[in-house]
Formats: structure tokens, C-alpha cells, sequence
């Protein structure tokens, strides 16, 4: 499999992690790396274990095995250290509702250790769009712009690594938009590398390079996601009686470029559903025996019947 | 020789023959008492009780014939009744039966021991015991059995050089041991809780000592007045 | 620590939960300071009516010492609750409220966030007892003025001179001092296992109020306990008031109320140290 990496740099590296709770693996031997300036999309259907491997990813939660690695250094030796590079949004982000806006990203500026100016806070809150609103109390504040409240304050510190579980719940379409807009900014601009949790394969589509899909706490997929997600081509294999004489037959032809990969005398390709017939033809007319053509489901299709498995 | 030595020997005897006549015997300590029309003096109280602590305490005391009497203290201060006004009318203002006992010594001065006993039914006293110096006219201890208060003696000690038969200390021991200190209800709650020590009974004793005495220089009425 | 400690500080005070023990303290020393006004003198006159038959009492004995020595008796019964009410809520607040995540994720170790907060929850409950001190001491000398203080400690009854009081009023506060930080800790251990503040305000009332309840009960096997249970610690105060101080025993209960916070605090500390926060 071809993986498009912007950098060899490795900011996470995960190692057959695993959580038990109680009678439930929620996380089963996943590993994952992120490198740097990756927008990663970790995606998965509810309950898959993404919100578990975030939290054990910012020590919320402590592993029942397994490694972490954040910017090359265990996470269990060097935690506060590595904390100060990581700004995060767990689920729904919560804040003090008694305080305003400005108070609570001051007090969370305080905790850090940092000295947050009223110049960086105000900026974070321009950035989300609610510099407008900074003297109002928190609990007056819709779902959205608490959405957008976490952000400001996963930013305030200037993180280098950023990292988003869910971070367009229960926004509409306006301010979906807008969080994505803000994470290729991030991503294109300001080159974080961001590790956006997720169980919508579209939104995911849209800003991650690369992703890894997770279900049941273990990886299933992982890869470059132009080459995971090119929603019209199917995975095709065609079983054939002369394996020679097909890659004789297709060399310095177009059909060449669609070869995935061969396995003994099956030939994988990647094809539009209008092709495999043009393919198959090709192959009965120059007397080659076709045996199977099995096309394999596409990554949504898969993604699409594993949520269905955990609604039924 | 003889002779002579038996009449200085009656002489002497008729000179000094201590009256055993009870009534004639109070009348003269009544009588020297008042010389005292009235006095303001410092006092200094001392209370040596078992089930009280109280620290030395300083007081003013005035009092004006016959029986007004009003204390002033800054801190609190415990005096015993019986000792404050140990003015003989005082003792004496009820009706009352006397007799002569016999004769004792306190403090190494001989003394006319009297029991008086208070002839009003609503008297609180039962039986007085007085032991009078007859030299100065003055009451130098009084025992007094009470109905309610308990058994309690004072003993007066004076001063040579003072003129007036005015005490330059005084010591009052009481013993109320089968008298409940606090009401019951109090008494039932800190016997529960301590298991050990109630405030049942008290015995012990007040020192009271008399210094600056102003006597006879006029006090006025209002001083003795309930302050509310 | 002190900036997170200023933190915690800073939450507590912008919640009305915290005002509510400085708001009942008030009405309390209040009402009794009235009602002493009104029936005091008749009280301590019915109690030393006895006494008064053979002595005359000097001295105003109705004075505001007497009357604080009386709040400070009820001590036990209000304050901790008032306690309670905050250091319950210091680690399930922020669960309750989903900021757990949000703390726990930034660049500052589990140890100090959990000490900043314990140490926040003792500052509160000394500032619950100065307010005490000051109110009631402050208004009781203001209404009854000074005077010497009368006591009735183990079937003795003591006078102190008037300006032998306030040095063991101030030594008394600082011990209750103590003696409620124990309450605090014992709650904000609670607080550590829960995700809402209700049950460690409960759990802990429960235990002050059992535990006092088997102090006072008279049988064998409860006086053998009775020694193991903090709460027959915490009215060491009345130590002070005794004459002469028993500096052993006051050495003694202070140790093992202070041995009760570091228990009642490593526990929490270790708890919250191993916890996952799932919140």
C-alpha cells in the first residue's frame, strides 16, 4: 500500500494499546503513527473506541497495555512536558458556566503555566468568531459556540499538535463548515499537525491526508486517504487460468496504471464500475480464462456496513 | 502577804471577770459596732474551692449603717453573703434566743463562745455559734447552720492599730455538699457527661482581705441603689 | 501552586453554594446574640440561683466571651455541614460540570491540581471559622461588652479574668480550625470517588453524625471505640478553656486530627492520581 507522508517525523506512535474495562475491551492492540504536519483522521463508528484512545492519548485515561509515544517521548515519563505542545477538545467541550468567556480561557491560560496575554486570548477568540462575546457567561453560550470556545482555548497555547474529538457535533452545516475551514487553516497555514477524531467518513474526507478506521477498539484500515477514499473505483480482483499472459496482455496499456496488485494468479485492480466489463472482455477475446471477478466493497461501503453491524 | 495577794487576786478578777451574761455579752459587741456609721474598703477575694476556679479578684465594698452594703468589682466576683455583712445588728436583727456556751480560744485570744438561736420561724439560720473577744467587743467567728445553704464558719481576724472593730481579714468556709450547685435539669446533663465529677456540692473556702478603709466620711444613699 | 491554589480559590468564591455557610453563620450568631439579649440574664440567673443563696455574683457575666463561648459550643453541629457543602463539591464539581477533561488535560501534574484544590478547601474552611470568630466575638462585644468568662469544663466551674480570655477564644478558633479540616477531608475524599456532590456531602454528614452518636452513648463496647473516632477530637478546643491547659492532650488531639487530614488527603491525592477520568 502507497502512504503519503509530508514528513517522517513521528508526533504519535501508537503501540498495541489496549484498555480493559471490566468484561469490556474497549481498545484491542491498536497502533497508529501520525507524523508531523498530518491532518490524521481517526474514524469510526460509535462505540468503536476513538474517544477512549483520545482520552489515554492525553492521560485522562491510563492503558491496560500497550504505548504511547507524543513527539518521540513516552507519554507516561514525560507527560507535562508533552502536554504543553497538545491543545485538545474531549467530546463536548465543557466550561466553567459562571465565568465568561474571556475568564474561563484566562484560568485555563493560568493552570498551563503560561503567561496568556489578553492580546493571544482575544486573538483566539477572533479566530472562532467570538470576540463579540467574551464578557458574556459561558452558560449562555449555544452548543456551537461552546464547540468553538474549545477550539479557542485548544489554541491558546500554540500547540503543536492538535486534538479534535468530534469537534463538529451537533453543529449545522455553517458551523461544520467553518471547523473545517479552520482545521485546513491550521493544517495549510500554520502547519499543526491535527488528529481529528470523527464518525463521519465525509467530513473526514474533506481535510484528513491520512486516516485510520477503527472499530471494535482495533485498526481495520489505515492509510493515505486519496487512496482510501477515491469513491468510485472499486477493488477488483479477476482469478484468471494464464497469469503471464494477462500481464503480457495488459503491459504498456492504460489497465496497467489500474493494477493494485497480483497474488498468484488473481490480478487486483482498482477500476470505475463502467470498466470491469471493457477489462473482461479484453480478457475473453485474447482467450485468457476469466475464472472470478469479485469486486471488493469500497472503503464507504465497508465503513457503511460496519455501522450498520453495531445499529443492528 | 497573805492577804494582800488574795485581795490583788479578787481585785484583779472583778477588773477583768469576762461577762457570761449572753445578751450583755452581744449588746457590747452591738454597741462598738456602732461606732461604724459606715466605710468604703479595697477587698481582695480569694476562693479556694474544689469545683471552682476563680482567679484573685478586687472589689470596692461600701457599707452604711445598718445593713447597706454594694459592691463594685471590674471582673466578677464571688462573695459569700453571710461574710459580706458581718455587722452584729445585722446577725442580730431578728428575734432570737442567746445563751452563754463557754469560754475558747481563736487565733490564741480568748474568746465567750455564745449560741444564738433565731427565734423567727422564717429564718433561714438554724443555730449561730459566736466565739466574742470581749477585750475588743468584736466577733472573731461565727458557725451558722442553715436550712438551706448548707453549714458555713467565718473567721474574722482585726487589726491592732485600726480604732474601728472593722476585720483586716476575713475567712468564710462553707460546706454545702448536699446542696445541688446548679438546677437539676443542668446538673442531670453535665453528671451524664462527665460520668465522674457534678456540680453537687460545694465546700471550700473565700479569703477576703480589707485594706484602705474610709470610715465615717459620709456615703451616699444612691451607691446602694440597684443600678437596673 | 499558589496561582492554581488562586484559582481554585477564585471557583469556589464565584459560586453561591460558598456563601451560603458565611450567610448561615451570620443568622445564627445573630439569633442566639438576640436571644441572649432577651433571656440570657434570666438563664444565667436561673443557673446560679442555687450559687446566689450564699454568694454574691459581681460582675457582668452576661458578656459577649460568655456568649461566644455558647456559639462556639454548637460548633460541631452546623459548621461542618457548611463545610461539607464546599469541599464536597472540589473534585465532583468538575465532574459533574465536564470540566474534568478540560483540567486535567493541561500541562500540570495530577498531584498539584488535587493539592491546590485540598489546600483552597482548608483556606475556606479557616475562613468559614475567622468569619466565626470575628461575627461572633465582634457582635457579642459590641451587644454585651466584656467581662470575665465563666466555664463549666469536667464539673469545675472556671472564671478567667476578662483579659485572660481572648488569647484562648483565638487558640480555640485555630483548633476548630483543625478539627473541621478534618471534615473538609474527609469530604473532598469523597469528592474523589464520586461525580457528584451530593453523596460526599451526605456520606460525610452520616459519619460526623454516627460517629457523635456512638461518642454518646454509655456502653461498653462504644466507649472502646470511642477513642478511634475523630470526632471525639474535635472539641479539644474547649482545652483552652480549662485552667490550668493541658498542653499534653491539646499536643495529643491536634496530632491525631492532623494524622486524620493527611489520611483522609493521601488517600484522595492517590485516588485521584490513578483515577480515569471518564467524565
Amino acid at each position: 500500500m502507497k502512504e503519503e507522508v509530508l514528513s517522517d517525523e513521528k508526533i504519535i506512535e501508537v503501540q498495541n494499546l489496549s484498555k480493559q474495562f471490566k468484561e469490556i475491551r474497549a481498545v484491542d492492540n491498536l497502533s497508529l503513527n501520525v507524523y508531523k504536519g498530518d491532518v490524521f483522521g481517526f474514524l469510526g463508528p460509535n462505540g468503536a473506541g476513538k474517544s477512549t484512545t483520545i482520552r489515554m492519548l492525553l492521560s485522562l485515561i491510563k492503558p491496560s497495555g500497550g504505548n504511547i509515544k507524543l513527539f518521540g517521548k513516552s507519554l507516561k515519563e514525560n507527560r507535562i512536558e508533552i502536554l504543553k505542545k497538545i491543545g485538545a477538545i474531549v467530546e463536548k467541550p465543557d466550561f466553567y458556566g459562571y465565568m465568561t468567556a474571556y475568564k474561563n480561557m484566562e484560568i485555563l491560560g493560568k493552570i498551563s503555566g503560561s503567561n496568556i496575554s489578553k492580546k493571544r486570548i482575544m486573538e483566539m477568540l477572533e479566530l472562532v468568531g467570538l470576540h463579540k462575546r467574551y464578557k458574556s457567561k459561558v452558560k449562555t453560550f449555544s452548543h456551537g459556540m461552546k464547540q468553538r470556545l474549545g477550539l479557542a482555548q485548544a489554541l491558546l497555547h500554540e500547540p503543536d499538535l492538535i486534538i479534535l474529538d468530534e469537534p463538529t457535533t451537533g453543529l449545522d452545516p455553517q458551523g461544520m463548515k467553518e471547523i473545517r475551514d479552520l482545521i485546513i487553516y491550521l493544517s495549510k497555514e500554520k502547519k499543526k499537525t491535527i488528529f481529528l477524531s470523527s464518525h463521519i467518513l465525509y467530513e473526514v474526507e474533506l481535510v484528513a491526508n491520512r486516516m485510520v478506521i477503527i472499530d471494535k477498539g482495533h485498526a481495520k484500515v489505515e492509510g493515505n486517504v486519496s487512496d482510501l477514499l477515491n469513491s468510485n473505483k472499486l477493488k477488483v480482483t479477476f482469478e484468471v487460468d494464464e497469469i503471464e499472459k494477462a500481464k503480457l496482455l495488459i503491459n504498456d496499456t492504460s489497465w496497467m496504471k489500474m493494477l493494485n496488485s497480483i497474488v498468484g494468479n488473481k490480478l487486483i485492480f482498482l477500476l470505475e464500475p463502467g470498466e470491469i466489463s471493457f477489462l473482461n472482455k479484453l480478457f475473453v477475446e485474447n482467450n485468457i480464462l476469466v475464472s472470478a471477478v469479485i469486486p471488493t466493497r469500497s472503503l464507504e461501503e465497508y465503513f457503511l456496513s460496519i455501522t450498520e453491524t453495531v445499529s443492528k | 502577804m497573805k492577804k494582800i495577794i488574795l485581795l490583788f487576786t479578787a481585785f484583779v478578777s472583778i477588773t477583768f471577770a469576762q461577762s457570761k451574761d449572753p445578751d450583755l455579752i452581744l449588746k457590747n459587741v452591738i454597741q462598738e459596732f456602732s461606732t461604724v456609721k459606715d466605710y468604703v474598703a479595697d477587698i481582695k477575694i480569694k476562693v479556694d474551692v474544689k469545683v471552682l476556679k476563680v482567679p484573685e479578684t478586687r472589689a470596692k465594698i461600701y457599707f452604711k449603717q445598718p445593713d447597706k452594703i454594694h459592691i463594685e468589682s471590674e471582673g466578677f466576683a464571688m462573695i459569700p453573703r453571710k461574710g459580706l455583712d458581718f455587722s452584729p445588728s445585722s446577725l442580730l436583727k431578728d428575734k432570737y434566743s442567746a445563751f452563754y456556751q463557754k469560754e475558747d480560744f481563736v487565733d490564741g485570744i480568748k474568746t465567750a463562745v455564745v449560741k444564738v438561736i433565731p427565734l423567727e420561724d422564717n429564718s433561714n439560720i438554724i443555730l449561730s455559734t459566736l466565739w466574742i473577744d470581749q477585750t475588743k467587743n468584736v466577733i472573731r467567728k461565727i458557725e451558722s447552720t442553715t436550712k438551706t445553704n448548707g453549714t458555713f464558719t467565718i473567721i474574722l481576724s482585726y487589726n491592732s492599730s485600726n480604732k474601728f472593730p472593722l476585720p483586716d481579714s476575713m475567712t468564710f468556709q462553707f460546706d454545702m455538699s448536699r446542696v445541688d450547685l446548679v438546677p437539676n435539669e443542668f446538673n442531670d446533663r453535665i453528671e451524664k457527661k462527665n460520668n465522674k465529677k457534678t456540680l453537687a456540692g460545694l465546700v471550700g473556702k473565700v479569703y477576703i482581705t480589707y485594706s484602705n478603709y474610709i470610715v465615717n466620711k459620709g456615703i451616699s444613699d444612691s451607691i446602694f441603689e440597684e443600678k437596673k | 501552586m499558589i496561582g492554581l491554589i488562586n484559582i481554585e480559590l477564585y471557583k469556589i468564591f464565584r459560586k453561591w453554594r460558598t456563601y451560603i455557610g458565611f450567610i448561615a453563620i451570620a443568622v445564627l450568631v445573630s439569633v442566639i446574640q438576640v436571644a441572649m439579649l432577651v433571656e440570657g440574664q434570666r438563664s444565667i440567673n436561673f443557673m446560679t440561683h442555687n450559687l446566689q443563696q450564699s454568694f454574691i455574683l459581681v460582675g457582668n457575666l452576661l458578656n459577649g466571651y460568655l456568649v461566644s463561648h455558647l456559639i462556639l459550643n454548637t460548633l460541631v453541629i452546623h459548621i461542618p455541614f457548611l463545610i461539607t457543602l464546599v469541599a464536597g463539591d472540589l473534585l465532583a464539581g468538575e465532574a459533574t460540570s465536564g470540566t474534568y477533561r478540560m483540567l486535567i488535560t493541561r500541562p500540570v501534574s495530577r498531584i498539584s491540581i488535587v493539592t491546590s484544590k485540598f489546600l483552597a478547601g482548608i483556606i475556606y474552611t479557616c475562613m468559614i471559622i475567622f468569619f466565626l470568630a470575628i461575627f461572633s466575638l465582634g457582635l457579642g462585644l459590641s451587644i454585651f461588652g466584656s467581662g470575665d468568662l465563666l466555664v463549666v469544663q469536667n464539673g469545675t466551674i472556671i472564671v478567667f479574668s476578662k483579659n485572660d480570655v481572648l488569647w484562648r477564644f483565638l487558640l480555640a478558633y485555630c483548633f476548630s480550625s483543625l478539627g473541621m479540616g478534618v471534615v473538609a477531608s474527609l469530604a473532598f475524599l469523597f469528592s474523589s470517588l464520586v461525580e457528584n456532590a451530593i453523596g460526599p456531602i451526605i456520606s460525610t454528614m452520616a459519619i460526623i453524625i454516627i460517629f457523635i452518636i456512638i461518642s454518646g452513648i454509655n456502653i461498653e463496647i462504644f466507649r472502646a471505640i470511642k477513642p478511634y473516632l475523630f470526632t471525639n477530637y474535635m472539641n479539644g478546643w474547649r482545652l483552652f478553656f480549662d485552667d490550668p491547659i493541658d498542653i499534653k492532650e491539646i499536643v495529643k488531639d491536634s496530632l491525631i486530627l492532623l494524622g486524620h487530614i493527611f489520611l483522609f488527603f493521601g488517600s484522595a491525592a492517590l485516588i485521584f492520581q490513578k483515577k480515569d477520568i471518564l467524565s
